[in-house]
């Protein structure tokens, strides 16, 4: 199966270590990936999408081109850069008016959107494409031994007619069960649907209130797991889920909150072999702990 | 016409309490019914209910026929019922209809229960042998059960079912089976019936809150149940224990417990935008038995959107919750619940009173889990080859909730017209079985003719000697090992008793003629007959008797079987052969001392009176006139119509009142049956018991007629109520929501030019001072006429100030369309009312908005105020004429507010339409029909048959204390003011026996139950005592 | 507040759907909002009312719509089927249109290089981790100039030339 890869901002330029990552584990399980050339942002939703259509769907119009040239799917592991795309190519198949503007913006570039392309999350792939027992049986490294911690991303759950995959939106399943697959035990606590609070402008807009926030998930999962690691599956979450417990540290004066965060496929491509300095070393919270219990 | 007519025959489809009021209904007027329902029991959701608003008790026995007892056996419904025309098939299936009106042919598949009833000795063996366990979904899961079980733990008779799929067909329930009633091997058995009408009640599946979707952000804990589990939490059959509400996850008391209202329900997204009307009550009568069942320290709060208390009764008994009980009402929708490490569970809401998000933990938190209407209804549309409606519903006639479109014959009772509550559903009941009743007198089915026995007076007054006869019931007692040699010798022995015979199977046809061959030799006057479950085979073991020449008042029926299994613990057939027999003693001496009972029958004027010639009385009479009934129907006005009929041309649901009232009119004076009395009122009545003598006087002449009548029906309806509030009659641009919609209908008022109409709903209603009751017609009409307005000028707008948006039910619909259609909705507070001023001729309206929370202040170009619905005038001076009540309110107080909403106490007399309590239009229809069929059914009997065990004045001892007609139930005891005496209505008293408790005096005696019989029962029952105790 | 100065038809300049009437104040978006828990809260019904209503002066100087995360959860539970998110999107639009502060500073990012992030610089980083060069459009001034020649024909980007001069 052939996808072809949108990386977005943040993780290649950020964390490119999760793209290796992507890069290194999905050929492994099958999934030839080809590089969507020339594409551009989402758009993120704090950019054209907040500013007019046209704009918002033009840009999603020249992401999906890319694809539809390919002949295959896009797929996704920014939660952003997939809600975003998955929104407008909803815009775009389901309003002929916006369907027939966005082709008349295009035109001049020599590019088209006919929708034949769907938009994909690596989750999503990874759990109905490739599933949680194929992994299983492919790696070669395992988390046994080690307790985790899973965090949805939001925007692959809402709103579920468009964006969703799983069988109940507000009672996923995917990531619990492809993290099992490579071997560790996954401790639910209360807050585990709990939005990370990183997107959009809440930081930007109410810090204070938005580290409370984060805060309130971090204490649940400190007194409710005994998490070794915590297991994201979109960069925003990622970055934000590290940043916030450095700066949550700062703020009580002591190193409470220190639970090492993963992106999904860096952990995957850990047990399927390879390195942590290829696949997961961008990190401002000490992985350790759980790259010395991997064997 | 000598041809026998066919005996009309109704398949009732589902035995919830619709179901079983209409069969009950059709049964009383002499008709069969088939009565089936899917489940393997009777009783539908209400069986699951302990507690009914406003008692908060369970009172379903009410709806049993209150005359006439002795032809109908009366036991606790919530148990069972029997009745003589009722065939009750559970565990059925309906799997094809074919043919026409008047004529259809029912398949239906009777599923395997694996236990034979008829054989089951219901002594539970196998239950307690059966290995397998399983959740007991009666109790919603809180409970377990065997694969063995009894659906409903508190029905009789116990009617076992082996649930199949969780059998593992060991067979150790076969083994213990002494009777043999268990085939694990039965089969489901399709059998074909032939009726003539068809009432539909087969209810509404609820919302299940691990099945769908959206529950599942709230479902987050076995501690969060729905409001149907939280009845069996409340229930001692559930999981109700030592006065504590029971948490499911670990048995810990629930003492915080949060409501969540709507859900499932009001949910464009899900594609229910539909209420499900009941849940608030629901709630709120929840709420408040938490707090009073609970313990101490238990704390009910309910999330709500709009808390719709529309019906009669339902404001004041939230008010009580909220002010007497203390239940929290926080109007906020809440996106879910989290559950907490230590099991509570967190509910995050913003709150309206502070302005504020709160975080707050509860121990429980039930979902108010609405109706899902469209799967039952398709079903239905397919199997009976009829179309839906362009929501998906079974459409009915216009007008009428009950009668289904182009199907004559096919009716819809009950939740299946969208879930109702137990008044409703009663008045649905009567309304289809009235429906039913007309059509199968339109195609000339016939009743069952009852037989004629004279009742025996021979030998009464002889000196008392009993015969008994023992049924011999084949397998079932005699495996048990009943000495019937034994038990014969003893009881032979017994002073009093004059023969012994022992009969086999009494309740079949063959015991039967055996036992009349038997007993019409028999030298004895009084026959104790001994059988088992009396309840279901007392009726006809009477009539055996009443054929051999006994006083059914002198026949006894005593449950040989229940004596015969509190004898299993002893060690000996003998030694509990004896005890039998003692047990049996009592019932002698209880017998011996009766002194004989005749019932009395009156005969009943075959004339009624319909007072009020509106809608509704009009509908009344004319279903009362087309089944040959004369019908005088009396108005206060100078023309038909009442206030619907004259003032309102359309209604939000595309009905027009006007049109229909004419059409109606046209039809009252066409018909030959009815008698018209305009500007005429009903001022005094005397007589009771179908026999009334009515004064009309006629306003205009104050001429004065005498009528006589059997009965009836007040349907004096309601008009717009007024108030001095918002300076209604000071402007004209201040106006009701009437004046507002004839003035639209006419042209006279235009809104062309108008920018903002306000409208203010609840002015006067909903508050202690003024009405204190939801109008419930105020939001639709309100509704109609704001989008009349925007009809004819889009750019206008609308603004309708509301408390709570009453459009319950399928009405939401209307509220969803005036949204879209721009109609802004604004929350007040009873505690902050908008307020009105005058500026430059133009009314002001300053108001709170509780969204943005903020002050707004809007130049109205039209005010219009919803002044709710008025009860007439007449009714007080009526109620005092037919010796009827009034509620607060000086509406008609019903007998019953859930059993019985279309009666009064006084038999004979009928309410319906606004008289009972402001309501919409096809409601008013609805009661209509089913006052008239009340009324039908009671003059069809044309006598009263009073009960034989009744109430009796011992006069030379009574000392007009009057203690007993303050107690009396049944509103059946008076005081003659003339006579100076107190007065027992034979046809009301219900032999309950509380006159006879509270009479100081021994004056107040309920016959047969004297006190020399009681005594020498005792008597008997201490002797047997001494008798068994071990002497030796 | 006096509703003389609302503009009844403001919402079909917002959010035009049929939609946004739907709206019944039930509170459901607001209840688990992350957005809501911020000071000033992002109260998404109050948005709604207020675009219903009309208040064009008080939904210009509203923050809040920015401070959304975009997670959507009011979208999946909102029982009327608002769409309050889109309904976000539609305010922050129109608050764009009308108000050029309100332009996000990130799309003249975009504009420029094509993403809001300096993507495919760190050549070094990457190298280091064994990945390939990336073919970004910030590297391609053909495919780039005609990116940009398609926003210029787009309402901000045109109604706001002079931000994207450089």
């Amino acid at each position: 199966m052939e996808l072809c890869l949108f990386l977005g901002c943040n993780t290649p330029a950020i964390r490119p270590d999760v793209e290796r990552a992507i890069r290194a584990s999905m050929p492994v399980l099958g999934i030839d990936l080809v590089d969507a050339d020339n594409y551009v942002c989402c758009p993120a939703f704090g950019a054209f999408p907040s500013t007019d259509t046209d704009s918002w769907l033009a840009t999603s119009g020249w992401n999906l081109s890319i694809a539809e040239q390919k002949g295959c799917d896009i797929v996704v592991q920014c939660g952003s850069c997939y809600s975003s795309l998955r929104m407008g190519r909803e815009h775009i198949m389901h309003h002929p008016d916006k369907k027939d503007r966005v082709n008349e913006l295009l035109e001049p570039t020599g590019r088209r959107v006919e929708g034949t392309s769907k938009v994909r999350h690596v989750s999503e792939v990874l759990y109905k494409e490739i599933g949680p027992e194929t992994i299983a049986g492919q790696i070669k490294k395992s988390l046994k031994g080690m307790n985790g911690v899973v965090q949805y991303p939001c925007h692959t759950l809402f709103p579920s007619e468009v964006v969703g995959f799983e069988d109940s939106a507000r009672a996923p399943k995917g990531m619990r069960q492809l993290v099992e697959a490579l071997g560790a035990n996954v401790n639910s606590y209360s807050r585990e649907l709990q939005c990370c609070g990183g997107a959009g402008g809440f930081m930007k807009s109410t810090p204070e209130q938005a580290i409370e926030f984060a805060k309130s998930k971090f204490d649940a999962i400190l007194a409710e797991t005994q998490t070794d690691f915590i297991a994201v599956s979109c960069i925003t979450c990622l970055m934000h889920m590290e940043n916030v417990q450095n700066t949550l540290n700062k703020r009580v004066g002591e190193e409470r909150y220190k639970i090492p965060v993963f992106d999904y496929n860096q952990l995957l491509a850990l047990c399927l072999g390879f390195e942590a300095k290829q696949v997961a070393s961008i990190t401002n919270v000490s992985r350790d702990s759980v790259l010395s219990r991997i064997a | 016409m000598a041809e026998k007519k066919p005996t009309g025959t109704v398949l009732v489809a589902g035995a919830g309490i619709s179901g079983i009021k209409a069969a009950i209904e059709l049964a009383e007027v002499g008709y069969k019914v088939l009565l089936t329902d899917a489940s393997t029991q009777i009783g539908g959701i209400l069986a699951k209910l302990d507690y009914q608003f406003p008692t908060d008790h369970c009172g379903m026995c009410r709806m049993l026929p209150m005359v006439g007892r002795e032809y109908s056996s009366q036991y606790c419904m919530r148990k069972s019922l029997f009745h003589e025309n009722i065939e009750i098939m559970p565990f059925a299936e309906i799997q094809a209809v074919h043919g026409d009106a008047g004529n259809y042919k029912v398949d239906l598949l009777k599923r395997a229960r694996y236990v034979d009833p008829l054989l089951c000795n219901e002594l539970e063996e196998c239950i307690a042998v059966c290995p397998v366990e399983v959740a007991d979904e009666f109790n919603h899961g809180l409970t377990k059960r065997k694969a063995i079980y009894q659906a409903i733990p508190h029905n009789t008779p116990k009617l076992l079912a082996i649930d199949k799929q969780a059998c593992t067909n060991c067979g150790e329930c076969v083994k213990v089976c002494t009777p043999g009633a268990i085939n694990l091997g039965a089969q489901d058995e399709m059998v074909t019936r032939e009726v003539q009408s068809i009432i539909l009640a087969s209810g509404v599946k609820l919302y299940n809150t691990t099945e769908f979707e959206d529950a599942k952000s709230y479902a987050v804990s076995p501690d969060v149940v729905s409001s149907l589990a939280f009845e069996r939490m409340m229930s001692s059959s559930g999981s109700y224990r030592d006065g504590e509400i029971k948490r499911p996850s670990d048995g810990q008391p629930a003492k915080n417990i949060a409501w969540i209202q709507c859900m499932g329900s009001r949910n464009r997204r899900q594609k229910r935008d539909y209420c499900s009307s009941i849940c608030c009550m629901f709630a709120l009568k929840e709420a408040v038995l938490a707090k009073e069942k609970g313990g101490p320290g238990v704390e009910s709060t309910i999330f709500y959107m709009d808390m719709r208390t529309f019906g009669k009764g339902f404001q004041q008994y939230r008010d009580d919750a909220v002010e007497k009980h203390g239940v929290n009402l926080i109007r906020c929708r809440v996106q879910g619940v989290m559950r907490n490490p230590d099991g509570s569970l967190q509910i995050r809401y913003f709150d309206p009173e502070t302005n504020e998000f709160v975080i707050k933990d509860y121990d429980l938190v039930v979902l108010s889990t609405g109706q899902i209407p469209y799967e039952t209804h398709k079903k239905w549309a397919d199997l009976l080859n009829v179309k839906l409606d362009s929501r998906g519903l079974l459409a009915t006639e216009d007008y009428s909730k009950i009668r289904l479109a182009g199907k004559p014959g096919l009716f819809i009772c009950g939740s299946l017209m969208g879930l109702t509550d137990v008044s409703e559903a009663m008045s649905s009941g009567i309304a289809a079985a009235g429906e039913a009743t007309k059509f199968l007198t339109g195609i000339g089915a016939d009743t069952v003719k009852e037989e004629e026995i004279a009742e025996p007076t021979a030998h009464e007054r002889e000196l008392s000697l009993v015969s008994v006869a023992i049924c011999k019931c084949g397998e079932k007692t005699g495996a048990n090992g009943i000495d019937y040699e034994l038990l014969s010798a003893e009881l032979q022995r017994y002073r009093g008793v004059g023969e012994v015979n022992v009969i086999d199977s009494m309740c079949k046809e063959n015991g039967e003629t055996a036992a009349l061959d038997i007993l019409s030799k028999t030298k004895c006057n009084r026959l104790l007959i001994g059988a088992c479950q009396p309840f279901m085979y007392r009726q006809n073991l009477k009539n055996v008797a009443r054929k051999a020449g006994f006083n059914s008042s002198l026949v006894e029926v005593f449950d040989l079987f229940g004596i015969a299994r509190k004898g299993m613990t002893l060690p000996s057939n003998k030694e509990w052969t004896l005890r039998a027999a003692h047990e049996v003693k009592a019932d002698i001496e209880k017998l011996k001392f009766k002194p004989a009972l005749h019932v009395s029958t009156l005969p009943i004027n075959q004339t009624a009176l319909v007072v009020g010639g509106g809608i509704g009385g009009m509908q009344s009479a004319l279903s009362l006139a087309a089944r040959g009934v004369p019908v005088h129907l009396v108005e206060k006005d100078g023309q038909l119509g009442g206030y619907l009929g004259n003032n309102v041309e359309a209604t939000v649901d595309g009905l027009a009142p006007m049109a229909m009232a004419k059409d109606m009119q046209l039809k009252v004076y066409q018909n030959k049956n009815i008698t018209v009395h305009l500007n005429c009122e009903a001022e005094g009545t005397v007589g009771t018991l179908g026999s009334f003598e009515s004064k009309l006087v006629y306003k205009d002449s104050d001429e004065k007629i005498y009528l006589h009548h059997g009965a009836a029906i007040m349907a004096t309806g309601g008009h717009e109520g007024a108030t001095s509030e918002y300076g209604l009659g000071s402007s004209n641009l201040i106006m009701t929501q009437g004046q507002l919609k004839k003035g639209l209908a006419s042209g006279d008022i235009d809104v062309g030019g108008a920018e903002n109409i306000v409208m203010i709903q609840c002015v006067g209603s909903r508050q202690k001072e003024g009405r204190h009751y939801c109008s419930r017609i105020c939001c639709m009409w309100a509704i109609a006429n704001a989008l009349k307005i925007k009809e004819k000028n889009p750019d206008a707008r609308v603004f309708i100030l509301y408390r709570d948006v009453m459009t319950y039910g399928f009405y939401e619909q209307y509220y969803s369309k005036a949204r879209t259609a721009g109609i802004i909705f604004m929350n007040y507070s009873l505690d902050n009312k908008p307020q009105m001023e005058m500026v430059e001729g133009k009314p002001v309206v300053k108001f709170m908005d509780s969204i943005l929370n903020e002050e707004i202040e809007l130049p109205a170009d039209l005010l219009v105020l919803s002044t709710g619905v008025d009860p007439e005038e007449s009714n007080s001076k009526l109620a005092k004429a037919f010796k009827v009540a009034l509620n607060d309110d000086g509406f008609f107080a019903e007998a019953d507010s859930k059993w019985r909403p279309i009666e009064f106490q006084q038999v004979g007399l009928y309410l319906a339409g606004t008289a009972h309590s402001p309501m919409p239009l096809k409601s008013v229809i609805m009661q209509a029909e089913a006052a008239a069929q009340k009324a039908y059914a009671y003059l069809s009997g044309r006598e009263v048959h009073t009960s034989s065990v009744i109430s009796k004045v011992k006069d030379a001892l009574c000392i007009r204390c009057q203690r007993c007609v303050n107690i009396c139930p049944y509103g059946a005891r008076s005081y003659d003011d003339m006579e100076k005496c107190i007065n027992v209505d034979p046809a009301a008293c219900q032999a309950c026996g509380m006159c006879a408790v509270e009479c100081q005096n021994n004056a107040a005696e309920v016959t047969g139950w004297s006190d020399k019989q009681l005594l020498s029962v005792i008597d008997a029952k201490l002797m047997d005592e001494l008798l068994l105790s071990p002497v030796e | 507040m006096d509703l003389k100065g609302s503009i009844p038809d403001l919402w079909k300049a917002i959010y035009n759907t049929g939609d946004l009437h739907h709206c019944f104040n039930c509170s459901t978006c607001i209840s688990g909002c992350p957005a809501s828990f911020g000071d000033p809260p992002l109260l998404v019904r109050n948005l709604a009312r207020k675009v219903i209503l009309g208040l064009e002066e008080e939904l210009l100087n509203d923050d809040t719509p920015w401070a959304c995360v975009s997670c959507s959860k009011c979208e999946e539970m909102c029982p009327m089927d608002v769409k309050p998110f889109e309904m976000i999107l539609s305010i922050r639009q129109w608050q764009s249109a009308n108000d050029e502060t309100r332009v996000p500073p990130s799309i003249v990012e975009i504009y420029k290089r094509g993403y809001t992030q300096a993507v495919g610089v760190n050549t070094e980083l990457r190298d280091s981790l064994g990945l390939p060069e990336l073919m970004t459009i910030t590297k391609n001034p053909e495919q780039l100039q005609m990116f940009r020649e398609m926003l210029m024909k787009t309402p901000v980007v045109s109604a706001n030339d002079y931000m994207f001069g450089g």
